[in-house]
Formats: C-alpha cells, sequence, structure tokens
C-alpha cells in the first residue's frame, strides 16, 4: 500500500524504550507490571541509577538556567549566606548583644543547612505539578525531576560552603579530619528533604493547598531550625527535659548543629537518642516517600 | 502477523467535577476498549473532540495508567504530540536538543551522531548556539519536529499533527514525517484529516464517548464517523 500524507505533520515524539524484563509467551512486555510495596524503594533507586545521564543533564540544566544570565555567575550561590549572615548578626547583636565572635560564622552554617533542607524539600515537592506538561507526554521516571532539583541545590550548597574559608584565617579555625562531616551533614538535610517531599508531591498534584502549607512551613521552620540559634543556647535555657525530645523531632536540629561542630572542632553533646531520631526520620521519610510517590505519581499526572 | 501491541480491557475515566456529580453524568475518558496492533500496520482513530483518541495514545505510549485492564508491548515506542514540550528558555537550541534525546532515551553518543543533522533540519543556523527564548515561535517549532523526528522508534503514535512553520518547512516536516512512518513501519495516528487517514490506513477505529464504535475497514469507518457527525449534527 502507498503511504502518502496529505496534510502537515508535526509535533514532538517522545520515545520509550521499555527495558523491562520480556514475558508472556508472545514476547509482549506489560507496560504497568505489579510491583510489591516493600520493593518500590529499591525501584526507586534503580530507576535513579538508570537515568543518570538524564539526571546530570538535568541538573547541568537547572545550575545553567540559574546563573547564567546574571554578572556574577556563581559567586551568587556564595553571596547569599554571606550576605544573610551580615544582616543576622547585626540583627542578633543589635537585639540581643551576643559577644560569640564565632556567632557570624555558626550563622553562615545556620544559613547554608536550613537553605540546603528547605530548597530540597520545596523543590522535590513541586516537581510533579510542575513538570506535569511533561509527564503527559514523556514516559520518563518521575523520581528523576524530582531528585534533579535536590542535586542542584546540593552543589549550590558545597560551592557556598567556600564563603567560610576566610573566617579560618580569621578566627584561626582548626582544620581536622572532622571538617569531612562538613558535607556529610549536607547530604543528610537533603536526603531528608527529598525523602519528605516524595512523599508529599503527589498529594501537592491533587491538593495545592500542600504547596501552601510548604512555603508556611518553611517558613515557620526556619525560626524554628538552629539557624539564628544554637544547640548550645537551647540547653542553656530549656536542659535536657521533653523541651529537647521535642526539638530533636525537627530532623534539621542534629545535621545542623553537627556542620557547626565540624567547623568548629567543637563537640556539643547530642544524646544518642538524638542521631537515632535524625536518622530514623530520614530513612523513614524515603522509605514511606518512595511508596507513595511510586503509588500516587501515576495517577496524579493523569488527573490534573 | 506478529502483535507489537496489546490492549487488553483498557479503562481510564477522568473524576466528574463536584457539582455534575449528583445528576447522572458520564464520566469522560475511555471504556473496556481491547485492540491489537500489528507489525507493519498503519492504524487510524478518528472521533469527535472528547471521544478519547489522546486519552488511548497517552496510555498505548505508557504516559497514562489504566484505571483497569492490561498493555503490553515490544520495542520502542514514541508518541508525537505537542510541541517544544520540555524545552528550557535560558538553554541554547543546541543544549535542548541534548536534553530532549535523554527524555527520550537517547545517551549523549548518539544524540552526537545525529546532532548535525538536527541543526540542518531545522534550519536555525547560528541561533542553534542561542538560548531559545531569543526564538520565534516558528524555530521553536522547527527545533522541537526536527529533534522528535530524528529518532526512528519500532512504534510510533501520532497525535493530533498541527502545522507549524512557514510553507517550506510544512512540507518538509510533512516528507520527514512520511519517511518516519516509512521506516517504522508500525504507527498509530489520531486525526481529524479524514483524506490523509484514507490514503495511509489499513485499518481504522472510530471512538464514540469512549467506546470502540467501528473497528476494521478504512472506508466503512470514515463513513460511519461522517454520517454519524451529520446524524448528532441535525
Amino acid at each position: 500500500m502507498n503511504r502518502t500524507i496529505a496534510s502537515p505533520l508535526c509535533g514532538v515524539a517522545v520515545q520509550v524504550n521499555y527495558m523491562s524484563q520480556v514475558d508472556g509467551d508472545d514476547g509482549l512486555t506489560p507496560l504497568w507490571g505489579k510491583r510489591s510495596l516493600n520493593r518500590l524503594p529499591f525501584i526507586v533507586i534503580g530507576d535513579l541509577v538508570r537515568s543518570r545521564h538524564l539526571l546530570r543533564l538535568l541538573v547541568k540544566r537547572d545550575l545553567n538556567a540559574r546563573y547564567r544570565r546574571a554578572y556574577l555567575g556563581y559567586a551568587w550561590a556564595v553571596l547569599e549566606p554571606l550576605l544573610l549572615a551580615v544582616v543576622y548578626t547585626f540583627i542578633f547583636t543589635i537585639l540581643v548583644g551576643s559577644s560569640d565572635p564565632l556567632y557570624p560564622v555558626k550563622i553562615i552554617i545556620g544559613v547554608i543547612g536550613w537553605s540546603m533542607f528547605a530548597r530540597s524539600l520545596t523543590t522535590s515537592t513541586k516537581s510533579l505539578s510542575n513538570s506535569i506538561n511533561l509527564f503527559q507526554f514523556a514516559r520518563v521516571p518521575k523520581t528523576v525531576f524530582a531528585t534533579s532539583g535536590t542535586l542542584t541545590n546540593a552543589v549550590l550548597a558545597l560551592i557556598s560552603l567556600s564563603c567560610l574559608i576566610p573566617f579560618y584565617f580569621i578566627h584561626d579555625l582548626p582544620v581536622t579530619w572532622h571538617l569531612l562531616l562538613l558535607p556529610v551533614w549536607l547530604m543528610v538535610l537533603s536526603f531528608t528533604g527529598w525523602g519528605i517531599g516524595l512523599l508529599l508531591a503527589p498529594i501537592a498534584c491533587k491538593v495545592p493547598d500542600v504547596l501552601n502549607l510548604i512555603n508556611f512551613l518553611v517558613r515557620a521552620g526556619f525560626f524554628l531550625s538552629p539557624v539564628m540559634w544554637t544547640y548550645d543556647m537551647f540547653n542553656t535555657r530549656f536542659g535536657d527535659g521533653w523541651h529537647a525530645v521535642v526539638a530533636h523531632m525537627n530532623p534539621t536540629v542534629i545535621p545542623i548543629t553537627g556542620m557547626r561542630d565540624a567547623v568548629l572542632g567543637e563537640s556539643s553533646g547530642i544524646p544518642g537518642y538524638g542521631y537515632a531520631m535524625c536518622f530514623g526520620i530520614a530513612i523513614i521519610g524515603f522509605i514511606l516517600g518512595a511508596m507513595i510517590f511510586e503509588r500516587k505519581a501515576h495517577s496524579a499526572v493523569v488527573n490534573v | 502477523m506478529t502483535v507489537v501491541m496489546r490492549l487488553e480491557n483498557i479503562t481510564l475515566e477522568y473524576p466528574v467535577p463536584r457539582q455534575y456529580r449528583k445528576e447522572d453524568v458520564r464520566p469522560s475518558g475511555v471504556r473496556d476498549i481491547s485492540l491489537e496492533v500489528k507489525q507493519g500496520e498503519v492504524l487510524g482513530i478518528i472521533g469527535r473532540n472528547g471521544s478519547g483518541k489522546s486519552t488511548l495514545l497517552k496510555m498505548m505510549a505508557g504516559v497514562f495508567p489504566p484505571d483497569s485492564g492490561t498493555i503490553s508491548t515490544r520495542g520502542s515506542v514514541s508518541l508525537l504530540a505537542g510541541v517544544g514540550v520540555g524545552f528550557h528558555k535560558e538553554l541554547t537550541g543546541r543544549e535542548n536538543a541534548y536534553l530532549y534525546g535523554a527524555l527520550m532515551g537517547r545517551s549523549t553518543e548518539q544524540i552526537d551522531y545525529l546532532i548535525e543533522e538536527i541543526q540542518s533540519f531545522a534550519e536555525l543556523e547560528h541561533h542553534f548556539d542561542r538560548p531559545i527564548r531569543t526564538y520565534s515561535s516558528g524555530m521553536k517549532s522547527r527545533l522541537g519536529i526536527s529533534v522528535a523526528t530524528s529518532f526512528k522508534p519500532d512504534l510510533l503514535l501520532i497525535d493530533e499533527v498541527l502545522g507549524v512553520g512557514d510553507a517550506s518547512f510544512r512540507k518538509k516536516s510533512e516528507e520527514r514525517v512520511k519517511e518516519m512512518i516509512s521506516e517504522s513501519g508500525t504507527v498509530v495516528i489520531v486525526s481529524h484529516s479524514l483524506g490523509m487517514l484514507k490514503t495511509i490506513c489499513h485499518r481504522i477505529i472510530v471512538l464514540e464517548r469512549g467506546s470502540v464504535r467501528h473497528e476494521g475497514d478504512v472506508e466503512l469507518g470514515l463513513d460511519l464517523y461522517v454520517n454519524g457527525q451529520k446524524d448528532t449534527n441535525d
């Protein structure tokens, strides 16, 4: 049969490669195979590893897009926490009369740590609703989009850590192997924000109020997390009663304190249950997040 | 003939808005559709607006999961629909081409191999290395089509294709899609252009309110569609 096309045709093609194992007698593979709930976290990780090429391109895209037109470029990643620290130090020394010379350093670390968590949480929560047009045409693992924003922010946070370098000379801070914990704690913060974001993303797609709630939480969390205050200040004020248990339920308290300890070469005497709660929330957040995301994200995109 | 894709009792219904729920409103979507796409055939899908053509195609592409039923397939499937979805305005045409290729599951090496062809087909010349935000809508569409049609899938799905660009580019993209159809061989096409469907399709499906009204003979299907529309219009 002669195939000719009489009318103008064009559009965007989205290609799908069905990599999964072939089953059935006729060599056909089901598009939506059955997947047990407890395997979903591993499926998420597997998808991310397989899509690392796309992930890298998306991170590159986000980084390029963010600073390409700015004259100062990536310097903004360093300038932002530095300028914030100047403002907060100014306010805090006037209002509270704090005389701690290391206070600006502590604030910079607090700002970097907190924005890492807040940005991971926000970008992964918004990932589904932001790329909804794309998901209606392309069969790509949706977790890749939830993850690329988090990775982009992790790269920026690592760059912004360099604004601490001058303080090493000013305050003659100790350079020890503890410094290696600095990026580790940053990753813990980003992982926790990402996991909770995965959990919220499909809900945010159906109930946009979640996005407003997240915006509020991020603003309130700034004051409820050790950005302007420190673990020490909290301890002297409240001791280790029930207040401390409640404070440890905030998943940013331990990592930010850990980052400060790593830089200043101190130990804040975080109790064992504090670490347990911090890692517990991170891991449970990821497992639940992966399960809910994989079960709900696909249909959430259909019914928008 | 080998079956490339099989749909068994596929149903996907969109929720009815709350204020209409009490009245007996039938939800839109597709209901209980079973069909097979065989290797080498061109299958046309026609139906009125809202009859479920695009929904069916999106389920075939694996983008929308069905509420019930199973879809199974072999090889790569590609959905041709919408122009420029996924492009980022701050990136150059070249960077967007790489990103788009990656979205389609292509490696950098594969795109390296095709990039010159993409550039020359899109006729963007030096604009190819400028950010997309500086492009006119025609330029964007040309880039979209050029990238989209440079990859050859085993099963090609074409949805409600539009004419963009100037006359000469339209002719060129027509040629390109024709080429894709002959190379991929297996095509499912949704269109309102009856003349075109008549010339290229081996088999046709008429959808009506989410269900299959006719499957098989092309002439008969087109007749049914045209007359059915007349009936409802009268």
